[in-house]
């Protein structure tokens, strides 16, 4: 191959001439120009080799020149699989091939293709299945031949985000449909997104031809584009991809790192056509090209993409590209026409009187080449007789370049997954669309409109459309002139020999689809399942035509009847980096988080919210949790209870609200107390509880867990939605922080701030509550006793969180106060026997089998949950939750670790510590209702299989009377 | 005269450990962030800037006697649910439901209005009930031209003025947490009102940070605003 | 993603709302019997067609009910919950204890 030198202006729409930039492809130097893509520039420098297949590794070169192969997928350093067609080119940018053994000039995996026919269809599937594990011996072999590209692991992450953008018109694609359409409906005043997936406005207007003289695209395009970007109402959106359609015109456009959730009132897809290829064997050489890409190379890049090239076409557009070629300085060896004629008898004239040789009802048959198989070097031409059948007599015609295209099928991707139907009319080889939803509408070449004119009429309708619905003016009317057929109907010529491809990316030649459906696949998409057809990185774009009308004719059907594989998004591969975007992932901290930080404490998520699990370093978590717990015990301790729910029921209904929701009677509670409260769902199964404090007749505050209180909040707005009882429900869950000040000297600390209120055991009980104030602070009181020991919760609004911590910090001094932690706090309250909803319980428990039934207030008229309870109380109960305890040294049973009864599995532990209090192992689990008696023994397996034989105990472990937290 | 600092008052910030290098003033019981350096921050609000009101003065009041209890107190109030109508002296009061106000307080008098009538509010037997939006809620002012294309990289509602106008409230999410966004212009100043959840305060004033990078935006003070 | 009318905000992204499932009578649990109980706790209807069902603007915590086609997953309309529920409802004391039946 000899350089090809750029064409003269105005070729080349994209390259700026005295910008060159250097590269490299496969360790050679190349020069290229500024706006070239790589793949552009490497034919530039008649290097067409750009990748080796995937199953054959045969030799490919670009074939669509607009992204939509397989062929030029290249490594780049920090990326691979990148699409040679599709990125820029830069200076000093380093390309490398992919996929082969050796050197992508020869590969020695080439050798594979000469062993096709021992790789039929299926091949993997059926080869590798027997005996059983045999794959994974074969797989990082197979892998290796058939990989992509590599993944550089020390890539550093890119910024990626998201952002949404809210349009009235979105307009997908800017050919000439796409720009008639966005300036039709921007004339009206509509707001208008313009998503194009090229560097350039205009679509085929940019490279293909559409009159005899080849002048009418540029200016029209001119004029449209001109009009388009000046216009204050249109956005454009270039080198974008729309990656898919969904529901109520919710599109993914993706630009560099950012993908747009475009939010579009009204939507016109003009994505346009896939020029197809035809089906013969060795189809897919370099130097074989659809039709659009020579033209693309030519006018978007100045590149000639062949000396002497012979057009294959099924429709008129191929004698125009001739006469472009023709132009450009290619000789063009012969213009092939499937037909029998064009439907300009003109376009022959014109053939003819610049030489140019015409073979209508022809074919190639064959495409030849010389050994190593790296370029095209001519062809056999053969007359149709049939069907996909040719006579035996054959011409050969010389050529480095062979342009084919039998037709167009619509880009219907973003469509069907819309629900749009894609039907196929056998007589007329001709694609529409149906059952589009509303304010999504189609123009231009996808929704089958060829005809300049046409297509610019269909996009100025679409817009009428949707400027119409949104109340604009406008109206979807137009009369279209009748046009040509532009597909032929069997461009498949399948040869002996094989190597006649209907998926490049798969390497699937005609035999494998035909094959599938003798295996029994006749439906299309368990022949794509078989054979793997459409799978590859193009995704059916060329091959799933070829692929219906194989297995049409297989299976004795029509290409209507058979249809074609589903399109799903995304349209084009998207990194998972598009994806997640900045990634929100929300936390919650309380206001005194600052104050955890500075004492060291080690930090634990509590649901969203963080919250210290214990103060120290994590491998003293043992010791600093066993610490803490001990001086709650001996001394004074303070913990940040801030992420406990909170809610504050007010109104002449409050009480009754609680006692239709809680099992607990609530309606005679004096003010000043507080009751505990268990709620049941309507399962009657046990789903949050906490305390329920009396401010007044008609004030209420009740706690609520952690993770459970937004629910909890939704579930009782929810009934009162429909109960209508006069009352209101606020959650103030982050309103107030909260502080549990516990052990026997709480009380000596809290006196020294706080002189509003009498804080003796007489004035103020446990169980007691009050209004006053700490340090000043307007504080909610209640003396709880989760933790077993003398103890005050302390809420006050949030503003003042961190001052009431930090006084009560410094007023603790004096009698060595310090923090503790959630870990120390479940152990302190495990040794107290109570239960934590949603640790030690789950979504099975009813209120017997955790000993909760003196918390049912059996006389109310209802709560939720009441009639299951019932029901449940009635049966046997199958299992029972209980504490166990093991001796000191014993192996410590985890979370979820079984309990057995004989062979069976009876339960689960739900907790399980070592107390240094109690000197002992404790914990709770469910056991089978025999195994449930105090003295009973629980064997429970351990880590590694071990048993050990817990004793059921009574509970609570430490304190049996509950003394010290009357005190 | 000694330096400012947040912890010289009881009533803190969620957000005032995130104040690095901030001159600080004061505003009612509370430390504010008066600006960042010396220079006037004013082109910086023009532009895209991200100031903490936590420590300016709301409440909220709900039920079926709310309007009654505020239209006695002297507010005008919004003909709708999710509108939001200045008031004279600079207060603003915003309609979230059928039954529901938010009031925000004003730089203009330190809050002082919106904070007695937190303090003045007792629980009685009309169905007024006091929201405590000031403790609940954190709440940024997000200022400049870009302001909606901020949003718009962590909400899912269109804020442009063309959609939603001075005036309009809209409680959604922003960054995956509940906000209330109230398109409050201050004079010719665009400006979002955002009021999130306190204990998200930190998340999301860094989401919102991060977004308003590519905008050159950044934490301002209050004073370029008086 | 799809929007949801929301009676009391409007238009919005489907993600701002929780779905509170199918809009159900409550059987008296007083006087149904354990069957009828258990069909409404445990059983759906699972209509091809159009249901009605409680949605949650998450944001304003407002609870509203919408009817929506299962099949073409249409949302026909939404709107307050006052509509059905107009009046204070209230649970009788029971007159004689429950029978419950293992």
């Amino acid at each position: 191959m000899t350089a090809f030198n750029r064409l003269p202006a105005p070729m080349g729409l994209l390259i700026d001439r005295d910008r060159p930039l250097a590269f490299s492809f496969d360790g050679k130097a190349y020069q290229g120009l500024q706006g070239d893509s790589i793949a552009s520039a490497l034919l530039a420098n008649g290097r067409w080799l750009m990748s080796r297949s995937f199953k054959y590794h045969r030799p490919r070169g670009p074939l669509s020149l607009a992204g939509q192969d397989a062929n030029t997928l290249v490594q780049l350093p920090d990326e691979p699989n990148a699409l040679a067609d599709m990125q820029a080119l830069a200076e000093g940018l380093e390309v490398g091939g992919q996929n082969f053994a050796g050197s992508l000039d020869s590969d020695r995996d080439a050798l594979l293709g000469h062993f096709s026919r021992f790789m039929p269809v299926g091949f993997y599937y059926r080869s590798f299945y027997k005996p059983q594990g045999i794959w994974k011996v074969w797989e990082p072999i197979i892998r290796k031949k058939a990989g992509l590209g590599v993944l550089n692991l020390k890539f550093q992450p890119e910024y990626h985000d998201k952002a949404f953008l809210f349009v009235d018109v979105a307009v997908v694609g800017a050919g000439p449909a796409g720009l008639s359409a966005a300036l039709h409906a921007a004339n009206t005043g509509a707001k208008v997104l313009l998503v194009e997936q090229q560097p350039y406005l205009g679509g085929a207007l940019a490279w293909a031809r559409f009159d005899l003289e080849g002048v009418r695209a540029g200016a029209l395009r001119e004029r449209l584009v001109e009009a388009v970007e000046q216009h204050p109402n249109i956005r454009i959106l270039k080198e974008a991809t729309c990656n898919a359609w969904f529901v109520d015109n919710f599109l993914p456009v993706i630009q560099g790192t950012r993908l747009y959730k475009v939010r579009a009132r009204e939507c016109i897809v003009a994505t346009g056509a896939f020029d197809q290829p035809v089906v013969f064997r060795n189809n897919d050489l370099p130097g074989i090209m659809l039709t659009s890409a020579a033209q693309r190379l030519m006018k978007l890049y100045a590149v000639k993409p062949g000396n002497r090239a012979v057009v294959l076409t099924g429709n008129d557009d191929g004698y125009l590209a001739a006469l472009d070629l023709h132009e450009a300085g290619v000789a063009v060896a012969a213009v092939i026409d499937l037909r029998d004629a064009p439907a300009d008898g003109l376009l022959v004239t014109a053939l003819q009187t610049r030489g140019i040789p015409h073979l209508p009802g022809h074919t190639v048959y064959e495409a030849l080449h010389a050994k190593g198989m790296r370029h095209v070097s001519g062809v056999d031409v053969r007359r149709i007789v049939g069907e996909g059948q040719v006579a035996s007599d054959a011409q050969r015609i010389d050529c480095d370049l062979l342009c084919m295209s039998a037709g167009y099928m619509p880009v219907y991707q973003l469509l069907c997954q819309a629900g749009g139907k894609l039907a196929y009319d056998d007589d007329q080889a001709a694609f529409s669309l149906s059952g589009l939803p509303r304010r999504l509408d189609v123009a231009g070449s996808v929704n089958g409109r060829y005809a300049l004119d046409n297509v610019l009429l269909d996009g100025a309708r679409a817009a009428g459309g949707a400027t119409g619905r949104l109340g604009l003016g406008g109206s979807a009317e137009a009369i279209f002139a009748a046009e040509p057929r532009v597909n032929f109907d069997w461009p498949i010529f399948p040869h002996p020999d094989g190597k006649d491809f209907v998926d490049f990316d798969e390497d699937l030649q005609v035999r494998d689809i035909v094959n599938a459906t003798r295996h029994g696949y006749r439906d299309v998409q368990l022949v794509k399942r078989f054979s793997t057809v459409g799978m590859g990185p193009s995704q059916g774009r060329h091959s799933a035509l070829p692929t219906a009308r194989l297995v049409a004719r297989a299976t004795g059907r029509s290409v209507s009847e058979t249809g074609v594989t589903t399109a799903r998004p995304p349209f084009v591969a998207e990194k998972l980096a598009h994806v997640a975007g900045r990634g929100f992932d929300p936390y919650r901290q309380t206001p005194m988080h600052q104050r955890h930080l500075e004492a060291g404490a080690k930090m634990m998520p509590a649901g969203v919210w963080q919250r210290p699990a214990y103060y120290g370093k994590a491998e003293e978590r043992e010791r600093c949790m066993q610490e803490e717990a001990l001086h709650v015990r001996q001394k004074v301790g303070l913990i940040d209870v801030s992420t406990l729910g909170g809610l504050d029921v007010r109104g002449p209904d409050a009480a009754e609200l609680l006692e239709r929701l809680y099992t607990f009677a609530f309606a005679k509670q004096p003010v000043g107390r507080s009751r505990y409260a268990l709620m049941t769902n309507e399962h009657g199964v046990v789903i949050d509880d906490g305390v329920c404090a009396r401010f007044a007749p008609n004030h209420f505050y009740v706690t609520a867990t952690t993770s459970g209180v937004d629910r909890l909040y939704q579930q009782m707005l929810k009934w009162n939605a429909q109960w209508r009882l006069d009352v209101d429900v606020t959650n103030v869950t982050a309103a107030l922080a909260a502080v549990n000040l516990a052990g026997p000297d709480s009380r000596k600390v809290l006196q020294t701030l706080c002189n509003d209120l009498d804080l003796s055991a007489e004035a103020f009980p446990y169980l007691g509550v009050r209004q006053g104030t700490v340090v000043g602070i307007p504080a909610r009181l209640l003396r709880v006793g989760f933790v077993g020991e003398l103890g005050y919760e302390i809420h006050v609004p949030a503003r003042y969180g961190e001052a009431l911590w930090d006084a009560l910090m410094a007023a603790g001094r004096a009698f060595d106060i310090r923090p503790f932690g959630v870990e120390s706090q479940r152990l302190l309250r495990l040794e107290k026997g109570h239960v934590i909803i949603g640790q030690d319980t789950d979504g099975m428990t009813h209120p017997a089998e955790i000993d909760m039934g003196w918390a049912i207030a059996r006389s109310k008229p209802f709560f939720v949950g009441k009639r299951s309870v019932q029901i449940l109380e009635a049966q046997p109960l199958a299992r029972k939750l209980v504490g166990f305890s093991l001796p000191k040294g014993a192996s410590k049973p985890l979370e979820g670790h079984l309990v057995l009864d004989g062979d069976a599995i009876s339960g689960s532990v739900t907790s399980c510590e070592y107390s240094r209090t109690l000197e002992r192992i404790i914990g709770l689990a469910y056991v089978g209702s025999g195994q449930s008696a105090p003295g009973s023994h629980i064997p429970i397996r351990v880590e590694g299989g071990e048993v050990v034989q817990a004793t059921v105990v009574e509970l609570p472990f430490f304190d049996p009377h509950n003394q010290r937290q009357e005190l | 005269m000694a330096i400012l600092q947040a912890q010289d008052f009881s009533e803190r910030s969620p957000l005032y450990p995130r104040h690095v290098g901030a001159r600080l003033g004061q505003l009612g019981n509370a430390a504010v962030v008066a600006g960042y350096g010396d220079e006037d921050e004013s082109a910086q609000l023009q532009r895209c800037a991200l100031i903490d009101q936590s420590n300016l003065a709301r409440v909220g009041f709900r039920g079926s006697d709310a309007a009654e209890y505020l239209r006695a107190r002297g507010y005008r109030l919004p003909e709708r649910p999710n509108q939001a109508q200045p008031q004279d002296d600079g207060c603003l009061v915003a309609r979230l439901s059928q039954s529901e106000y938010l009031l925000l307080g004003s730089l203009r008098d330190a809050g002082s209005r919106i904070q007695q009538e937190e303090a003045g509010w007792q629980l009685g037997d009309s169905a007024n009930y006091l929201l405590p939006r000031q403790d609940s809620h954190a709440w940024l002012l997000l200022t400049g031209e870009q302001a909606s294309e901020v949003m718009a990289k962590l909400c899912g509602v269109d804020l442009r003025a063309e959609a939603f106008p001075p005036g309009s409230v809209a409680q959604t999410s922003a960054a995956r947490i509940n906000v209330i966004v109230i398109n409050a212009p201050q004079g010719e100043l665009p400006c979002l009102q955002i009021l999130c959840d306190r204990a998200s305060a930190s998340y999301f004033w860094d989401a919102l940070l991060d977004a308003m990078a590519e905008f050159d935006g950044r934490a301002a003070g209050i004073d370029a605003l008086l | 993603m799809k929007i949801m009318p929301c009676p009391l905000n409007g238009p919005r992204n489907i993600s701002e709302f929780t779905y509170g499932g199918e809009l159900k009578q409550m059987p008296d649990p007083q006087a149904c019997s354990d069957d009828e109980w258990a069909d409404y706790v445990f059983n759906c209807d699972n209509h091809a067609g159009v249901v009605t069902e409680w949605w949650l603007h998450n944001a304003s915590s407002y609870w509203f009910l919408a009817e929506r086609h299962t099949v073409s997953d249409e949302i026909i309309r939404t709107f307050d919950p006052k509509e059905l529920f107009d009046r204070r409802v209230d649970f009788a004391q029971p007159a004689a204890r429950q029978e419950v039946v293992a």
